[in-house]
């Protein structure tokens, strides 16, 4: 009886433990709300302009643009400066590889491609009336201030208005017969200020069509997160707004995807300090050598990215991120003829007409690759073999190339079509009110014609699914040091740097004739050890005969 | 007969270390699941309320990890699914010398993600735990043991049923649904 208690002793303060952390993580987060507001206060309060009181900006605006008007009458240089960033051309020319990016060009493996769809994709361009090419890239009004600097909350651009707000009720999602109120400009440019993770966020952690969908480490959990999910941006802590890392004055912002910095072998950057470098790498702040206590450590910063270890995982808010897009099998209907969604068990959308099928994770373990900062992506027109896993952006690196690291990413796989006669990946028409878009009539034929026609070709009428792969390396959600990757985590067996060329890991990798060398030596002294302790046995009965 | 009594604890010894070593493994049982966290959880409820007819309901599902993250830090995932069957509980809830073993209750079965980024399930080996509180309850806690099998005995060809999060009723205030025990 005394071992049956001992047991149940065990099992009751396992329990009480377990129940203790289950109650914790019941307990609402009940002064969420009040801290937001008194962030926003004190935000408002150390700002040296109040705008509601500004007689500009008195009016009842109608069209986003007239706020853009009171904005550049005092902020004259800011439109020019916009006008040259990516946030506003949607292109980028690669340095390195000469290649055409940004989102006029790239077709990725989410909803792939802009051209034809611009009044939805728009929605997250910073500017207002972007819907074809005819768009006014040189205009000044035609930038949106509000998007980045509304503090308010309430100004929101949804897809199918190219780029403006509702200004007046509008039904989103589309046929949903719910309606989002109209925005009150006057309300929000009365209270600009600086950008925040909100307004970064409203574009960033949708990317892909959804929270989480695209990148794994940004999803709107960023918007206030705790202190496990970011270090940085730990609202009970150093509080980083995106711009803390990313801002490169005169509007530009550093760091980029198109363009990803592979290393930086410089000390600290100091702020403020006039230099090129970009002040979004994790050294511009802690240096190529921040482990003060571990050189050790510091000496594995030579061939691994910071991220590497200090994001061990991604996707690590509640939110599941998406992990693959199967377009082949858009288009199938219900059984009652209509279109259909078909929930997984987390109650994420696992398959719907309109685009497929989708798998989700979270918490997930990123893969790992050497990178040396060259981006070469797959573009529209380039040849791709259909029988491989078309690679629609590969991040390149090999072991000794100078300022190559092991990165983490999220490979995120799809199927999309192509066009099986020309052998290129294939721009189709996804949302409109016309019958030629997919969402209108599931026809892939009209969907395929429209969006070729719009790149300039003719569709060969002959459609195959390509499997295909788009890197995300992983730089967000940086995780507090003591859940950093530990030893073990990769000097194992079955370690997370299997398969990495060009290092050698202890406790991972082995050297066959070491081994052997060691096992003979092993045996021959254990061989030893045995015929000595037979000879003094043998000696020491001999002689008590 | 020093030689036979050494013999004897060195035998009681080396039982007792391979015993310490085992009972761990013995106790609980862990299973890798070739599904994800969230439908592995949902499949198991499923499976759970099948066997509505032995008394068995679900009870809860709690996040234990989400606790580790609030309180700043990071754990893979675990999701506890807690089920309780009044048909095995209410002879043991009866008796003054068993009811004691309500501290096993409701039954657990964890989901939870490894560092090696795969899906586990883990069970308590009821049948073995019951065998050390007598007859009876041995008997109960072996019928436990064959639901809790069936609760591990997932069908793919079956579409991924949806992850009840829902709390059920009772507790001290009682209600329509009492969540099984």
């Amino acid at each position: 009886m005394k071992t049956s208690k001992s047991v149940i002793a065990a099992l009751l303060s396992t329990s009480l433990f377990l129940a203790g952390l289950a109650g914790a993580a019941e307990q609402p987060a009940t002064t969420a709300e009040t801290d937001k507001t008194v962030v926003a206060k004190s935000k408002r309060e150390t700002s040296t302009a109040d705008h509601s009181k500004y007689e500009e900006l008195q009016k009842q605006f109608k069209q986003g643009q007239e706020v853009t008007e009171a904005c550049i009458d005092c902020h004259t240089e800011a439109a020019k400066q916009i006008h040259k960033t990516k946030h506003w051309t949607w292109e980028y020319t690669n340095p390195k590889t000469g290649q055409k990016l940004g989102k006029k060009n790239v077709i990725n493996n989410f909803c792939t491609a802009t051209k034809t769809n611009m009044t939805f994709c728009a929605a997250c361009h910073i500017g207002y009336g972007f819907e074809d090419d005819s768009f006014d890239f040189a205009s000044e009004k035609n930038v949106d201030c509000l998007a980045c600097h509304d503090t308010t909350g309430t100004y929101k651009k949804y897809p199918g208005l190219s780029g403006h707000p509702a200004y007046e009720p509008y039904e989103w999602p589309a046929k949903s017969g719910k309606f989002k109120p109209a925005v009150d400009l006057q309300k929000v440019a009365q209270n600009v200020g600086k950008t925040s993770r909100r307004t970064c966020g409203a574009c960033h952690f949708f990317g892909g069509g959804g929270n989480a969908v695209k990148h794994g480490d940004l999803d709107k959990s960023l918007e206030n997160p705790s202190r496990y999910l970011d270090i940085h941006m730990d609202k009970d802590g150093l509080d980083f707004t995106c711009s803390t890392c990313h801002s490169d004055g005169k509007h530009d912002v550093a760091g980029s995807r198109y363009h990803t910095q592979a290393s930086d072998n410089k000390g600290p950057l100091l702020r403020g300090q006039k230099d090129d470098r970009n002040p979004a790498t994790c050294q511009a702040c802690h240096g190529d050598t921040p482990h003060e206590e571990d050189e050790r450590l510091n000496t594995h910063a030579r061939k691994l990215a910071c991220q590497t270890c200090h994001i061990p995982e991604y996707a690590r808010s509640p939110q599941l991120t998406k992990m693959s897009w199967d377009w082949s099998t858009a288009g199938k209907m219900g059984e009652d003829g209509k279109p259909m969604k078909i929930k997984a068990s987390s109650g994420m959308i696992a398959y719907d007409t309109k685009k497929g099928d989708f798998t989700y994770d979270r918490y997930v373990i990123p893969e790992y690759k050497w990178f040396n900062g060259e981006v070469l992506y797959t573009l529209f027109g380039d040849k791709v073999n259909p029988d491989e896993v078309v690679k629609i952006n590969d991040f390149r690196g090999e072991p000794n190339d100078p300022g190559a690291r092991i990165w983490p990413f999220k490979i995120f796989r799809g199927k999309q079509p192509i066009d099986a006669e020309k052998r290129s990946l294939a721009v189709f028409h996804t949302a409109g009110d016309d019958d030629t878009a997919f969402w209108q009539n599931f026809d892939w034929d009209k969907a395929l014609t429209t969006g070729m026609k719009a790149m300039g070709t003719e569709y060969s009428g002959k459609l195959s699914f390509v499997s295909t792969e788009m890197s995300w390396p992983i730089t967000h959600m940086v995780a507090p040091k003591e859940d950093a990757l530990s030893c073990a985590q990769c000097h194992n067996k079955n370690g997370r740097m299997q398969g990495i060329d060009g290092i050698y890991m202890p406790g991972t990798d082995n050297t066959p004739l070491l081994d052997k060398l060691f096992y003979i030596i092993a045996l021959l002294a254990l061989v030893g050890v045995v015929i000595h302790g037979a000879i003094r046995l043998i000696n020491d009965r001999k002689e008590a005969e | 007969m020093l030689k036979l009594l050494g013999g004897f604890i060195a035998g009681v010894l080396f039982v007792a270390i391979i015993a310490m070593n085992m009972a761990g493994g013995m106790m609980i049982r862990e299973v890798p699941s070739p599904f994800g966290l969230e439908e592995t959880a949902a499949r198991i409820q499923a499976n759970i309320q099948k066997l509505k007819h032995k008394g068995w309901k679900l009870s809860g599902l709690r996040e234990p990890s989400k606790a580790v993250a609030a309180a700043g830090s990071n754990v893979p995932p675990v999701l506890l699914v807690e089920a309780c069957s009044t048909t095995y509980s209410k002879p043991l809830l009866k008796e003054d010398a068993s009811r004691i073993l309500s501290i096993m209750m409701p039954c657990t079965i964890t989901v939870y993600k490894k560092q090696d980024g795969k899906v586990y399930i883990g069970l308590m080996n009821a049948g073995l735990m019951g065998k050390m509180f007598g007859p009876k309850v041995s008997e109960i806690m072996a019928k436990v043991q064959e639901d809790q099998n069936t609760f591990v005995d997932f069908d793919p060809s079956k579409p991924p049923p949806p992850l009840n999060r829902k709390r059920p009723g009772g507790g001290a205030g009682g209600g329509p649904d009492t969540g099984g025990c």
